[in-house]
């Protein structure tokens, strides 16, 4: 390992201030402190520092990202030919989704450092995560041009655009995913599900379940084949990692326990959703639409919504950034999502749209509750 | 009694915890002063190389308040002023005399303190040096003569890494305490808060007169006095005063006005990975660092700090220790580069967050040195500041509004009430590397200058 450190540190002067690469500072920073720990010491107090960095952080989403990956590239093989082994789903789905992955990290990570050449500043892990997370929201046989065009569109306007890491107003990866929902609809509308079989066109069970007025939804997708269990182990066709929901529980149990994700938000979702979906089930007698039957149950594991509200919704920096507010911004999303797939029939996956929507009223939410806050203060003031 | 209770905050486990046992520092041979320790005070000299002084003599006044002086803490000859950038005052060395020769004030017994009037306490405070062991929020300054505050805060309950503990040093000496706390009741003739750890058991602490008498626990900053100012009579603007003194000052306050001298002693604790020795050690004011650690090993490749490892400054074995400081700490510097050390279990690795392996164990077996551990970033809201934060103030938007400059939002979210030693936990935590307690500071100065 002595030579790596000392290879880099004969390129270190090349890519300071006056050395000939010195533009391309940031994607010497990135592979230095990739490979070692940046060596700068405290300059001021506090003289000693946690071990926590953004490395670490991301580092850990991606650890709790993993079950559902590789869950999800079995299911691919498993959809295609449940017959073979683990091994041969692993592979099949790893050949049918590995590209997409690699175009997505390459394409996206070249806009990522233009930008942070042109911008000066440092490439920030927060790619590693976005990179990850788009192609696990999409359908396995998504052409990769698409891929490619989607994590652009993603990194640039969804993320550069407004400053970079950390000034984004909505989460980068859901905007590359919108941005392909709504950009290629005969592609990619939600009520059917891509496999890697050529004559396997399936629809959602959320499909399913709004496909007959004045039905029973719980028969329809019963009827139709999906299981609560199926639904909830995810092996039902469907994206390349967002079908299970047990997987992304196990995910929701790292971030939870490393607090990464706000615990808070994924509460609020699920309390939204549940609240959402009872008040809806009590409609639904007096109405035809059969998407009101569903039970909450059926809303958990079905589409998208598990991987929604715990990898997607739970990004720190297009959330919701104070406590109180990330109820606020957790409940909301749970009762968007709910009302998506119940009353805008268009649209059958409606978790997408109410994260974004939850994005977008993050802000506001924040600042109601930085005034509550402020009139506490002035409160605590007046008792004096 | 009731106890405020405060979850949020972190006890730093560093190794190297100072043992309950005090040591004699032998007498120096010199002692230094330096008047940037007196934030607030612009000093203008009084003396000139080669002249002598007693203790107790002063050294310089404040430009803002001509009757505000710094006083030798010993009696010798100035052997060398120091001179900084455009001449400015950066230090004063005297060379100690072998018999020490006071200056005399005026003295009263422990029951005729109650007959003192506040313009003399205010006077004999100025004249012997000591006032500026008064400090004022906001802006944690040399407190102004001219503005009574509105309470003066007392913590006796310390929860910094290796800061002495309250109980151990009434133990020893709580000569003036109840004198002290009189006077600076008289003095600023408004309430004296004096805050106790939940389990204090000093009765000199616990039967005191003239105060106010407050139980807080929880982990640090539950000791700082911000903190406690937060949750007992929070600042509400610029114009709030509130004031507030270290507990071993106001012994040197009550021993002043009993003694008639200039008190030089106080007692202050040696900490750290780098020292062989943990102990507290009996100093006098002005002291170097190296004099302190006097017959002390140091490890090679340490840091030397004057204050706890959390707000110190670092300085050299010829520095002294801080005017305010009651704390030596020596840590290793950082050992250099690990390889992919993100990626490693971090048996070893120390962190307040649950993300590496050492969590399991508490913190057990990790070491702590100076390295970053991270490149700086922007900022990512994890909520880690937060959590160790033990007040009413959301510090992710405060930081954004001081980034900003916008000096309105930074008042609606409390700025007044803050220091940057109560941040210096979430500079500690922050997963961006953020100098947290440094923004806060500047944010300080900022609304100061424009507000």
């Amino acid at each position: 390992m002595k030579g790596l450190r000392k290879y880099l540190d004969g390129l270190s002067p090349h890519f300071s201030e006056g050395g000939k690469w010195y533009r391309f500072a940031p994607l010497y920073e990135m592979v230095d402190t990739v490979f070692y720990v940046p060596g700068n010491t405290t300059t001021r107090a506090p003289h000693v520092r946690d071990a926590v960095d953004m490395k670490r952080s991301m580092f850990t989403v991606i650890l709790a990202l993993l079950p559902a990956l590789f869950f999800g590239l079995f299911n691919i093989g498993y959809q295609v030919d449940p017959g073979s082994g683990i091994v041969q789903n692993l592979l099949a789905g790893a050949v049918a989704a590995g590209p997409m992955i690699l175009v997505s990290y390459a394409v996206g990570g070249l806009w990522e450092l233009l930008f942070a050449v042109i911008r000066r500043h440092d490439i920030n892990e927060g790619f590693l995560v976005t990179g990850l997370l788009l192609p696990m929201t999409l359908p396995p046989e998504v052409p990769l041009w698409m891929v490619a065009a989607g994590i652009s569109f993603g990194v640039v306007i969804g993320k550069e655009v407004t400053g970079g890491t950390g000034y984004n107003v909505f989460n980068p990866a859901l905007v590359a995913r919108a941005f392909i929902f709504f950009a290629y609809p005969g592609d990619m509308t939600g009520d059917h599900v891509w496999s890697l079989a050529d004559d396997l066109t399936a629809a959602t069970p959320l499909a399913v379940a709004a496909s007959v007025e004045g039905g029973d939804a719980v028969s329809l997708v019963t009827s139709a084949g999906y299981t609560v269990k199926d639904m909830f182990f995810g092996l039902i066709p469907g994206s390349v990692g967002g079908t299970s929901t047990l997987a992304a529980l196990f995910g929701a149990t790292v971030l939870i326990v490393s607090r990464i994700a706000n615990w808070r938000i994924m509460a609020g979702g699920l309390v939204g959703m549940v609240g959402a979906s009872l008040l809806a089930n009590m409609l639904a007698p007096a109405s035809q639409n059969t998407m009101l039957s569903l039970p909450p149950l059926y809303h958990f594991v079905m589409g998208g919504f598990a991987f929604g509200i715990v990898f997607m919704a739970t990004d720190p920096v297009s959330a919701a950034q104070t406590d109180r507010g990330r109820w606020i911004y957790g409940i909301l999303i749970g009762v968007l999502c709910v009302m998506i797939r119940v009353l805008n029939q268009a649209f059958f996956e409606g978790i997408m749209l109410s994260i974004l929507l939850g994005n977008a009223f993050a802000p506001m939410i924040d600042y109601f509750v930085l005034r509550q806050n402020i009139a506490k203060r002035q409160k605590a003031y007046d008792r004096q | 009694m009731d106890v405020i209770r405060l979850k949020k905050g972190h006890d730093l486990a560093l190794a190297g915890k100072p043992e309950q046992r005090l040591v004699n520092a032998g007498q120096p041979a010199r002692l230094k002063i330096r008047p940037g320790d007196f934030t607030g005070i612009k000093p203008k000299l009084t003396v000139k190389e080669g002249e002598h002084v007693k203790t107790g003599s002063p050294l310089f006044y404040s430009k803002n308040c001509p009757d505000m002086f710094v006083t030798a803490p010993g009696a010798g000859r100035i052997v060398n002023i120091g001179l900084g950038e455009r001449r400015s005052v950066e230090e004063i060395v005297i060379d100690l005399d072998k018999t020490e020769s006071f200056e005399e004030f005026e003295r009263c017994d422990e029951r005729s303190v109650a007959s003192l009037s506040s313009g003399r306490i205010k006077e004999q405070l100025l004249l012997s040096g000591l006032w500026p062991v008064i400090r004022q929020r906001p802006f944690s300054r040399v407190a102004d003569p001219d503005r009574l505050p509105k309470a003066v805060f007392i913590s006796a309950m310390p929860t910094a890494p290796f800061s002495p503990d309250t109980d151990f040093l009434l133990y020893h000496d709580a000569t003036g305490l109840q004198t002290g706390l009189s006077i600076l009741k008289k003095l600023a003739g408004s309430p004296v808060h004096l805050v106790t750890a939940k389990n204090s058991s000093s009765a000199p602490l616990l039967q005191a007169k003239d105060v106010v008498l407050h139980h807080f626990a929880g982990p640090h900053p539950a000791g700082n006095v911000g903190i406690h100012i937060h949750h007992i009579a929070p600042i509400r603007n610029r114009d709030d005063v509130v004031w507030y003194v270290a507990l071993q000052d106001v012994m040197r306050i009550g021993r002043l006005f009993l003694k008639g001298k200039y008190p030089v002693d106080k007692i202050v604790t040696v900490g750290g990975e780098s020292v062989d020795q943990r102990h507290y050690v009996k100093i006098r004011q002005g002291m170097t660092i190296g004099d302190i650690l006097w017959g002390n090993k140091v490890g090679k490749n340490a840091r030397l700090i004057s204050g706890d490892v959390l707000t110190g400054v670092q300085r050299s074995a010829d520095d002294p220790l801080g005017f305010y400081h009651e704390t030596v700490s020596a840590i290793p510097e950082s050992a250099g580069r690990e390889f992919v050390g993100w990626f490693r279990p971090g048996l070893r690795k120390y962190s307040v967050t649950n993300l590496f392996l050492s969590r399991l164990l508490n913190n057990r077996g990790t070491r702590v040195d100076t390295g970053m551990h991270g490149s700086p970033r922007v900022i990512i809201p994890f909520g880690n500041i937060e959590s160790v934060l033990p007040m009413n103030i959301l510090p992710t938007f405060l930081v954004k509004m001081i980034l900003a400059e916008d000096i309105d939002e930074m008042e609606k979210l409390g700025i007044y009430e803050c220091d940057p030693e109560d941040f210096a936990l979430c500079s500690f935590v922050d997963a961006s590397k953020m100098e947290i307690s440094e923004i806060i500071r500047e944010g300080l100065e900022y609304v100061e200058k424009n507000g």
